[in-house]
């Protein structure tokens, strides 16, 4: 029986679609069977930061209104075993489906998946509703700003209010020059306001807009964020792994590649 | 001349924001139901202003006090 993730975030443009795209392709390196869902209908985003937006023949809202069958829908991504994309309508809006619909569509995949993703639109409207309506548990990204974590703590009291409790936090784009002359908020101010548990904090790292330029995933890469996305994935799993020193002058990793090179 | 750090002045912000978002009022109404609910409790038990704290999370109000010295 597989879980139902949400990632959510409130506000818009803080990393939710890339953060689903990375885990979902890191879950499936572990050898799960992923499915990944844009539920952002009108604007459809995952397929293109994915990489897979020449290969939608249909829909989520198509298979919500019983045009095709699920498995037709189902797009593979080739360059990962496990890993499958369903597209959301570009034409649709957020009225097309609803959070029972959902919920009975997510609880069909659940048989055959060990992760489905559900990628969330921005705000907290029907689109919203119908992201969380079949959810297990919910991943909230977030930056360090105040009106991100603002709207983070909002979602947080509304997933509560519809009695979803397993709730971690993602913080993306951490300037750790910034946090240290005192002009970015740091991970320790940001956890003490939301209070739910971190689940992960990333770095600002431009190999991240590098690889939605591309249209791949950084999981896994040898970069900061690759390994950062790499740890929530393995943390997502259970796994317990110690957070990584983001300051890249006395990082293990930046120590290392330097006791290397001077050999 | 030291600048003030930007991050007080945001963490500052950010708990007002919070706290009016978490109980649907104005950022100064948390001062007043502060100042009212020690009114209301200084009637009955005795508190010192220094040692009375409101925190409002998403679910719940908690006051803390300090209680009697033993």
């Amino acid at each position: 029986m597989g879980e139902v993730i949400v990632i959510t975030s409130g506000k818009g443009g803080v990393g939710k679609t890339t953060t689903t795209a990375n885990i979902g392709a890191g879950l499936s390196k572990f050898d799960k069977k992923v499915v990944v869902i844009d539920t952002d209908l009108g604007l459809r985003n995952l397929d293109v930061v994915m990489g897979l937006e020449n290969l939608i023949v249909y829909n989520l809202v198509d298979v919500i209104e019983g045009t095709c069958r699920l498995k037709q829908a189902l797009i593979r991504d080739k360059r990962y075993e496990n890993l499958y994309l369903l597209p959301s309508a570009q034409t649709k809006d957020k009225t097309a489906i609803s959070p029972g619909q959902m919920k009975k569509l997510t609880s069909e995949l659940k048989e055959e998946f060990d992760y489905i993703l559900l990628d969330c639109p921005a705000g907290i409207e029907q689109g919203f509703q119908n992201a969380i309506a079949g959810a297990d548990r919910a991943i909230i990204v977030t930056t360090p700003e105040v009106s991100a974590i603002r709207d983070a703590d909002r979602i947080i009291g509304l997933l509560e209010s519809n009695q979803l409790r397993k709730i971690d936090l993602i913080i993306n784009r951490i300037r750790m020059d910034m946090v240290k002359r005192g002009d970015m908020m740091s991970v320790d101010d940001v956890t003490e306001i939301l209070a739910v548990p971190l689940i992960g904090a990333l770095p600002d790292d431009e190999q991240v807009v590098i690889g939605t330029n591309q249209g791949e995933p950084v999981v896994g890469l040898d970069s900061k964020a690759g390994t950062a996305y790499m740890n929530i994935c393995k943390r997502i799993m259970g796994i317990d792994v110690p957070f990584m020193e983001l300051d890249s002058s006395t990082g293990l990793l930046s120590k290392l590649t330097h006791l290397f090179k001077k050999d | 001349m030291l600048r003030k750090s930007s991050v007080s002045i945001a963490k500052n912000r950010l708990r007002a924001l919070v706290i009016s978002d978490r109980v649907s009022c104005t950022p100064d109404a948390y001062d007043n139901i502060c100042r009212e609910l020690y009114e209301a409790l200084s009637k009955y038990m005795e508190l010192t202003e220094e040692d009375f704290q409101v925190d409002i999370n998403r679910t719940q109000v908690v006051i803390t006090f300090a209680g009697e010295e033993t």
